[in-house]
């Protein structure tokens, strides 16, 4: 399939609904992200922002409403898409029972990528993964296992970058070398993250997003939020105190 | 297009079957459990017809034993090959790559009749030593190895299906039991025909068993198409 021809908003969504039974996870949430651009999602738990990422991801179909990413509809090109995204969340989605360069050459060959084992030793030296490649996953520290996991969503060069409360459970060291991470891949892609800290979420993002009981409360560019009117917002809506 | 379409689904193909046997090797989870499932039962029905008295000729039931014990062993493996999937995630990371979900469905189909089938010629000798005594086999010895292959790709293919529905649920073990079985019944029905015609011999055999393979190659058919077509919906549901 060829590219869409128009691919200005990374992310365009449209009075996106989604309802599990008689509760609606997301209550018609719109809003678009441009190219390039790294958002970052607040709201408290059962707010709607795991569905939201399902539903972009393709791994939850909407009720109600329209949603492209990279210009492909997220039901009608689902499978398009899925080539063109890739997700970092808190769980590592690797096979614990492989080894390191094993995973990702399964991923590999599950994206098509060319000269996948280039590809991989290249990823696994990025991460500083390459001295324990042929090391099973189920003996990698939870660091260790996030950096692996972020080598997998790359392995196929995605444009945009679901990252779900990437940091959770971290120690500081893995930390640092998530944030220098995602430091190096910035200028090439368009990033979504969910996430429970404000302050790293604000430092991180160019438009930031509270999402609250299924709708969008606030949506703007970073460079037009005032800091303490944002976490007072953030403080009303999700009803906790800010770190 | 089409061309590249097709070879990237063989390769993702082979990888998820690569993938699968090589983390069954590694842990022996499927082939150590069902394996000793299989042995177990048979130990069972030995003691359960020790009793039986010189009269009884235990031909007669063979084939409906054995594939008891296949079907019993099968549910417990089938289980085992989706959860592993469920771990951390990796069923969530599989349906993010850009794969049709039938390739999914092959390739998990396949290595579950893979696995099925070793653990059946494993289980036959040790069948055969306890119950057909030497000169009591009738039948023709070719038709053995038929029947178990078309009951293993009915069981498999079936089996995957109503595994991957069942792996999300909270009672997995209980929901797969109670769809597996009513469903299964039309495939038992012809294997132990086509089986028995094996063991027992004698005139008519030949006609019974191929009546029994036509079944179990239509139930087959049917059921793998079925689930070809419902993957997609079952997989992402």
């Amino acid at each position: 399939m060829t590219e869409p021809a128009t691919i200005d908003a990374a992310v365009e969504v449209r009075d996106l609904t989604r309802t599990f039974g008689a509760r609606k996870a997301l209550d018609r949430v719109t809003f678009d992200l441009p190219t390039g651009a790294f958002l970052s999602i607040f709201g408290p738990n059962g707010a709607g922002k795991t569905t939201l990422v399902k539903v972009l991801t393709t791994l939850t179909a909407p009720s109600k409403g329209t949603a492209k990413v990279s210009g492909f509809d997220v039901v009608a090109d689902a499978v398009e898409l899925r080539s063109r995204i890739g997700l970092i969340s808190h769980n590592p989605l690797l096979y614990p029972d492989l080894s390191a360069e094993e995973n990702l050459v399964f991923f590999a060959d599950m994206y098509g990528v060319p000269d996948a084992a280039t590809r991989v030793r290249e990823l696994l030296v990025a991460v500083e993964l390459d001295h324990r490649r042929l090391d099973l996953v189920r003996t990698f520290s939870r660091g260790m296992l996030q950096r692996l996991s972020i080598a997998r969503a790359l392995l196929h060069r995605p444009k945009v970058l679901f990252l779900d409360e990437p940091y959770s459970g971290l120690d500081p060291h893995a930390v640092e070398i998530l944030d220098h991470l995602i430091e190096q891949i910035r200028a090439d892609h368009t990033f979504v993250m969910i996430s429970h800290d404000l302050v790293k979420g604000l430092a991180l993002c160019s438009h930031a997003l509270i999402l609250a009981k299924g709708k969008v409360v606030l949506s703007a560019p970073r460079e037009e939020l005032d800091e303490a009117e944002f976490a007072e917002t953030y403080r009303a809506t999700v009803g906790l105190g800010v770190a | 297009m089409a061309g590249e379409a097709r070879g990237l689904s063989l390769r993702q193909f082979k990888a998820i079957l690569h993938k699968d046997i090589v983390m069954e090797l590694r842990t022996k989870e499927m082939i150590t459990s069902m394996g000793l499932y299989a042995l177990l039962t048979m130990v069972i029905y030995q003691v359960a017809l020790s009793q039986s008295g010189t009269a009884f000729d235990p031909r007669n039931i063979a084939a409906g034993l054995l594939w008891l014990a296949f079907v019993f062993t099968s549910m417990l493996g089938l289980n085992r090959s989706l959860v592993h999937e469920k771990d951390q995630g990796c069923l969530e990371a599989l349906l993010l790559s850009p794969v049709d979900r039938p390739v999914i469905f092959f390739a998990k189909a396949i290595g579950n009749l893979i696995f099925l089938l070793i653990v059946q010629v494993l289980t036959i000798p040790v069948f055969a030593f306890l119950f057909l005594q030497q000169g009591s086999y009738a039948g023709e010895w070719w038709m053995i190895p038929l029947a178990l292959l078309a009951g293993a790709i009915g069981i498999s293919g079936v089996g995957t299906l109503l595994a991957t529905m069942s792996v999300n649920t909270k009672g997995k073990d209980f929901v797969l039991t109670v769809l597996f079985v009513p469903l299964m019944y039309p495939l038992l029905l012809a294997a132990v025909s086509a089986t028995s015609a094996a063991v027992l011999g004698g005139d008519g055999s030949v006609q019974q068993f191929w009546t029994g393979m036509g079944m179990m190659a239509g139930f087959d058919a049917i059921m793998l198409l079925a689930s070809f077509a419902l993957y997609e919906f079952i997989v992402g549901a």
